[in-house]
């Protein structure tokens, strides 16, 4: 049963997958492929969230950290050398060595102790990085930022839109890979019980600390597309903001499933779009963060599994029922 | 000479404004389990709602007990509606309080706007003393004397009443003073209140201090907090008053001799803290 139902679920992708790629052929609208564009690019950024949040139980308060470190290097890359595909590559490299060396540090000093720790020293690391933006402006231009140009592959629209997918869709399959490993089934033992998973033998520290490492990882990837797609950077790549709404997208949308931050990705990103144009209307909704942060209390209250894993709670129930059924009916 | 001893003296009042936040966040954290991440925006609150009540009234003595009031308010709120649902699951306890923390500073913005207030000093309060060439400026030593005052209040609350001794027996172990027939969660509101107060009071002494306030303080304040309550220990009220001491006097001499360094420095020794001593400086409880 179990087989038929991901076997289901892998051609519902499939089906989303292929309408997005032909998307951008058929209906041409500018605004909606840049908004598109943002959604994929929010959505590394939440999937490697999840991996934190959903899958090991880590919470992290300062990911935009790692996420305003590859859009720096990217930047920094484009602006002070041509941009060619080979600055591209470097700054990427660049990006994986940095951000995992800032994890792993992270990581060392810091889940061996309780959850509040990791949290509390992201959030102050992050907040030091936005610091270090502000102030070293020979490197970054402070808070104006600076613009800069990209590789020609890059250039289109269209074709930075289907990369964007191409990338989202290659981090949810090896994210989806990655936890359904012996690797990932460990990561979750220590998030259902930490003390019973040391027990048993494993070195818990070690399999944190790789949790940390590749979120970080991928989260400073989702900071290069995103800095790349608006061909400029700023502080503002290290703001509480970037974690926050990658927090946003993954509880709204359903934690430790992955699917789930890609589609609270989605919600999270039209409602900003939506809300920008309703401030016209309104004052109130330029404060649209209260909305969210209401919405977000609530949600931790009474959905903590949110949309996705709300939704399988119930199918996973009906399954079992019509199992259950089929059994009475050949018993 | 001057030059060290107004250094000092600064320092000594950034690190009185920066106990009054870390004191509530660790007694908290040490009866409770809870890393209350909305501490920042209560700090704030006391700043806005202190400021806003003196720049009415014209007292500051009302601005004060004002702050102080919202503050308890607003602790009683929090405890009772943002904590109490999601007791005992800490990731949804960290993650609500943040959600609270966003809340908070953006109703802020909607109730006084989202500009920068100016908070004046009280005439009694404003100008300085001089002894010698030595310049003193009397609102930095009137916080100084606030701090060691609430520090005082606090310790001969858990040192020599009926509630302190629950408390600090509630830290060593919450279940066994409830067995022995106490109700620990109103010790619990009670501890969650006179906290929220005592970052209130922070924020509004902080207003004359720098002269304006803003909405993102809270966070900024908060931070330094978290690495006061972690160099102090977490849960350690005598410890955090000596790391707030600490953290402010290396942030007053650093801003001065290397100012881009200053927040480093905090995070290098709160990372070292981490390393050697991760219980505190100043505990030998874990």
């Amino acid at each position: 049963m179990k087989w038929i139902v991901n076997n289901r679920l892998n051609t519902i992708y499939m089906i989303i997958a292929v309408f997005l790629v032909i998307l951008p052929f058929v209906y041409e609208s500018r605004n909606m492929l840049i908004l598109l564009t943002q959604i994929f690019v929010f959505a590394i950024l939440a999937m490697s969230y999840d991996l934190l949040l959903g899958f090991t139980g880590i919470v992290s308060f300062g990911h935009a950290m790692f996420f305003g470190i590859g859009a720096y290097s990217i930047g920094i890359f484009m602006k002070r050398f041509e941009p060619t595909m080979l600055h591209f590559i470097y700054a990427v490299l660049a990006t994986i060595l940095i951000t995992a060396i800032v994890s792993f540090i992270v990581g060392l000093l810091t889940l061996r102790l309780k959850s509040h720790f990791y949290a509390m020293l992201t959030m102050a690391l992050a907040g030091l990085f936005l610091v270090l933006a502000e102030k070293w402006r020979t490197l970054t231009f402070g808070n104006d930022g600076f613009t800069f140009r990209v590789p020609e592959l890059f250039i289109d629209r269209t074709n930075f839109y289907i990369i964007c997918l191409l990338s989202m869709i290659a981090v949810f399959m090896i994210l989806k890979r990655f936890t359904n490993s012996p690797l990932g089934r460990v990561l979750q033992a220590v998030r259902e019980n930490e003390q019973r998973t040391e027990s048993l033998g494993y070195q818990v520290l070690h399999y944190k600390i790789a949790a940390s490492v590749v979120s970080g990882v991928l989260a400073g990837i989702a900071g290069i597309f995103y800095a790349m797609s608006l061909r400029y950077v700023n502080t503002s790549v290290f703001a509480m903001d970037i974690t926050l709404d990658a927090l946003l997208m993954t509880i709204i949308g359903g934690v430790g499933t992955l699917v789930g931050a890609i589609i609270g990705a989605g919600l999270i990103e039209f409602a900003h779009d939506g809300l920008t144009e309703l401030a016209k209307e309104h004052w109130i909704f330029e404060r649209w963060i209260i909305f969210f942060g209401i919405i977000y209390i609530l949600v931790v209250i009474f959905f903590p599994l949110g949309i996705v894993g709300t939704l399988k709670k119930f199918t996973w129930k009906r399954v079992k029922h019509t199992a259950k059924k089929k059994e009475n009916i050949a018993g | 000479m001057e030059l060290l001893f107004n250094l000092t003296l600064n320092g000594l009042a950034t690190g009185m404004l920066i106990f009054l936040l870390a004191a509530g966040l660790t007694l908290i954290f040490g009866l409770m389990d809870v890393l209350n991440f909305a501490h920042g925006g209560l700090f704030a609150w006391g700043a806005y709602s202190g400021t806003w009540i003196y720049t009415t009234t014209g007292s500051f003595l009302i601005g004060i007990i004002g702050a102080i009031v919202t503050g308890f308010l607003l602790g009683i709120i929090t405890e009772k509606w943002i904590i109490k649902p999601v007791y005992g699951n800490h990731v949804q306890q960290i993650l609500i309080t943040l959600g609270l923390m966003l809340v908070l500073s953006e109703m802020l913005k909607v109730i006084w706007g989202p500009n920068q207030l100016t908070a004046n000093t009280p005439e009694y309060l404003s100008g300085s003393w001089e002894i010698g060439n030595m310049i003193i400026i009397k609102y930095r030593v009137f916080i100084i004397v606030v701090g060691l005052l609430v520090f005082a209040g606090v310790q001969f609350l858990l040192k020599k009443t009926k509630i302190g001794l629950v408390v600090r027996a509630g830290v060593m172990n919450k279940e066994m003073v409830q067995a022995l027939g106490i109700n620990i969660k109103k010790v619990f509101m009670f501890v969650f209140m006179i906290g929220s107060g005592m970052a209130a009071l922070g924020g509004v002494l902080f207003g004359p201090y720098s002269g304006v306030i803003h909405a993102g303080m809270g966070m900024e304040f908060a931070i330094l907090a978290f690495i006061v309550v972690v160099i102090g220990g977490m849960g350690n009220f005598t410890g955090s008053v000596m790391a707030a001491i600490l953290v402010g006097l290396s942030g007053s001499f650093m801003a001065y001799y290397v100012p881009e360094l200053s927040l480093a420095v905090n995070m290098l020794l709160m990372a070292v803290v981490l390393i050697v001593k991760p219980q505190g400086l100043f505990g030998g409880k874990g």
